[in-house]
């Protein structure tokens, strides 16, 4: 066999599953793919989680309102500047990165219930923002419209497909730079930050740069996830990021293992489970309207416990201490 | 651990893949014994309180002519589905029905910022859904470049706010003018109409959708309050708002203040009272109507549809003006699929409409004007006062009846004759 780094057996793994998703894409339905560009965006926004709270050890309880922010310099992007969706996307990830930055520098000195309570506060009012400049359109929103695939894909080339193909591409290249990074010093470093930060700075870390760091990445990439999730409701408007969208990608980061990647695309999965499985829940064992609206969110909550108590790292670090205890 | 977290991914992703066949049918929603409809509208939340009986009120009236032979041997079944008023969840809502629900068509979508980006989310115009009877008056939801497949049935707001102008220059000469609306289409809808209708209004208060507070309304009605004489104050919004607006007027005793003029989208008087609006307060409130009042069971469309709700609509669902127009809507599509005949095909309804549609019988007092070139339902209303028990009865006395279109045309008195009501309500169209 060629002699390949880690780095290139990574890239060849993210190629290879790519190419996977391309040959899946081509065999389901419609309704397949727009879950399947559910699942990729709720995994980006877990990596991104992953990113802040796994590796630098910094709660978000908030992570909604920095897709919002994506999502906003998307739509505003593509529909008012008039810009190509593809580098929508990308400013999306920029202004939710330098957005994240500059949250990062006012929340540096916080941790703890401290910044989890400011990023809660951030969560609950930023959406409302939206009512206050008519610009960002109000209740209604910004039309968010990537457009329909280029004529040489034929006409039965689904939306639906473009959708999957533009949300599994986007959050394949983000999740491999993420990873790429996270592998590397700048991942060793935030876990030494996380772990001991005290020992960290003795050792030469400079902790709150790396702190103010970790939450602009991180917001970058909630920023892309926001940006991809309007992009499959066709527009973005403040309902589309409420309180309960920051706790359930939270969720999904903490049962899908909080400590390392891995377990992203089973975490977007997850998510996009819930609401399904409770609607068949409730038209098994019937119910009121109140019931089917609150059981999603009861759902994840529930979830959210019991990993905690079960699996605080995540079963993927069982799993990864499994095969360390294998090798020895 | 890395292939296996790779085979995980893949096996849950093939799972998906295996647990729902490719559904490659002929026309989605249609079998040999059934006819799937679907309707994405508010269930829960504040508008559910308001427009939540939407979906019943129909199901009802399917139910009975399901009992009755259904629509050429097949049983229409309506999917509803709750989108809390909110305009992403109408989008994921609405494209559940099309692509989990696979939904023949949809009926009855209720919104103007919900339903426009249902359409767009949803992909209805790529997929020639037909989209039946839209329960909001946006009047641009009957421009068929941007919704090719809708089809509206109510008023558009352009022609209430048209039609309001003149009555209110008739009626109320020399009283100045103030305006409530949404801040969105709907209400922008209605400015373009006074404007058109040639108004001039002393004050326009916008606001975002639901969120009038208590405390922004008394500040607004305070400072209304300056304008002397006895003002016309006109609240076009929803029912929760406009509520909102008469409590507060009752809390600072200016109720008699103003000549109050509820938009028809806020101005069931039902709702207002269950939602706490004193009996007192809602009697003499001007309205507008283009159906006879729910509670004229002198009507004979309203005595049909009260027995089929008392017999067919869940139990102590009580008949108004909600239910009222949502059975009227069924009855229009029960016999746009009749008139689409036996084999059905999501482009021969829409044909259909736009053919045979300005024939339906319904319950409204004023003409449907489906053709091939327009996609407008009703196109006028009357105007009303609220007595204590919540019925709207004709303004003077006289029922005078006008109608217009959303653009520039005039208003015209209406000699409109409605259709007799089929049979025992059950169309026999073809």
């Amino acid at each position: 066999m060629i002699k390949t780094t880690p780095t290139k057996k990574r890239l060849l793994l993210f190629i290879f599953f790519g190419w996977v998703l391309l040959i899946l894409g081509d065999r389901v339905g419609d309704l397949e793919l727009y879950q399947g560009s559910f699942v990729a965006t709720y995994a980006l926004a877990i990596t991104s989680i992953i990113l802040l709270t796994g590796y630098s050890g910094q709660l978000s309880l908030g992570h909604g309102a920095l897709m919002a922010v994506g999502a906003y310099t998307g739509a505003l992007s593509i529909f008012n500047a008039g810009l190509h969706p593809v580098i929508g996307l990308i400013i999306s990830v920029f202004v939710a990165g330098i957005f994240g930055l500059i949250l990062g520098l006012v929340v540096a000195r916080l941790s703890g219930p401290y910044l989890a309570g400011t990023t809660l506060a951030l969560a609950i009012s930023l959406p409302t923002l939206a009512n206050q400049f008519p610009i960002l359109g109000g209740e209604e929103g910004i039309v968010f419209d990537v457009g329909v695939a280029p004529a040489r894909f034929g006409d039965e080339f689904s939306q639906y497909k473009w959708f999957f193909w533009i949300s599994a591409l986007a959050a394949l290249i983000m999740v491999w730079l993420v990873a790429n990074l996270l592998s590397g010093r700048y991942g060793r470093t935030f876990r030494a930050m996380r772990d001991n930060p005290v020992a960290a700075q003795l050792s030469g870390i400079n902790v709150g740069q790396l702190k103010v760091m970790a939450f602009a990445l991180s917001s970058g990439v909630a920023g892309l996830s926001g940006g991809l999730l309007v992009m499959l409701i066709s527009g973005v408007s403040p309902s589309a990021f409420p309180l309960s969208l920051s706790f359930a990608v939270l969720t999904g980061a903490v049962v899908t293992g909080l400590y390392n990647l891995k377990g992203v695309i089973l975490g977007g999965l997850v998510l996009v489970a819930i609401p399904e499985i409770a609607d068949s829940l409730v038209s098994r064992i019937g119910g009121s309207e109140g019931f089917t609206t609150t059981l999603p969110g009861f759902l994840v909550s529930a979830l959210l416990i019991l990993a905690v108590v079960f699996t605080p790292n995540g079963p993927g670090h069982l799993l990864k201490r499994h095969h360390h205890k294998k090798k020895v | 651990m890395k292939r296996a977290s790779l085979a995980s991914a893949v096996i849950a992703v093939g799972a998906l893949v295996l647990s729902t066949l490719p559904a490659q049918a002929a026309t989605p929603g249609v079998s040999a014994t059934e006819i799937k409809l679907g309707i994405s509208s508010p269930l829960t939340g504040s508008a559910g309180v308001a427009y939540g009986k939407v979906p019943g009120a129909m199901k009802a009236y399917f139910d009975y002519i399901n009992a009755n032979g259904g629509v050429n041997g097949r049983k229409i079944k309506l999917i509803s589905r709750d989108d809390k008023y909110l305009p992403t969840l109408a989008a994921t809502q609405t494209t559940n029905l099309i692509l989990k629900d696979k939904v023949f068509a949809l009926v009855g979508a209720l919104g103007t910022a919900t339903h426009s980006k249902a359409y767009k989310a949803a992909a209805l115009a790529k997929n020639n859904v037909p989209d039946l009877f839209v329960n909001t008056g946006f009047s641009g939801f009957g421009d068929t470049t941007k919704y090719p497949t809708t089809f509206t049935v109510l008023p558009s707001y352009a022609m209430e706010a048209k039609i309001m102008s003149k009555f209110i220059k008739e009626k109320f000469t020399g009283q100045a003018v103030a305006l409530i609306a949404q801040d969105d289409e709907f209400g922008i809808d209605g400015v373009n109409g006074f404007k058109a209708g040639g108004l001039t209004l002393a004050s326009t208060t916008l606001y975002p959708q639901s969120s009038l507070t208590d405390a922004r309304a008394k500040a607004l009605l305070t400072g209304l309050s300056a304008i002397p004489g006895k003002p016309v104050l006109v609240l076009f919004g929803t029912t929760d708002v406009t509520a909102g607006i008469l409590k507060a007027a009752e809390s600072l005793d200016l109720v008699s203040k103003f000549t109050w003029i509820a938009g028809s989208v806020g101005g069931d008087a039902n709702t207002l009272l269950a939602l706490g609006v004193k009996a007192t307060t809602m009697t003499g409130v001007v309205a507008a109507s283009f159906f006879p009042d729910a509670k004229d069971k002198s009507d004979e469309y309203v005595s049909q549809f009260m027995k089929i709700n008392e017999k067919y609509n869940t139990k102590g669902v009580t008949f108004d003006n909600t239910v009222l127009q949502g059975m009227n809507s069924a009855m229009l599509t029960v016999q746009a699929l009749r008139a689409a005949g036996k084999n059905l095909t999501r482009a021969g309804l829409i044909s259909a409409i736009e053919s045979k549609g300005a024939k339906f019988a319904g319950a409204g007092l004023v003409p449907l004007n489906y053709s091939a070139t327009s996609r407008v339902g009703y196109n006028g209303y009357w105007f009303g006062q609220l007595n204590a028990t919540g019925e709207l009865k004709p303004y003077g006395g006289t029922l005078a009846i006008f109608t217009t279109d959303s653009g520039a045309g005039a208003i015209e008195a209406s000699t409109y004759k409605r259709p007799t009501m089929p049979k025992n309500g059950i169309p026999t169209n073809s």
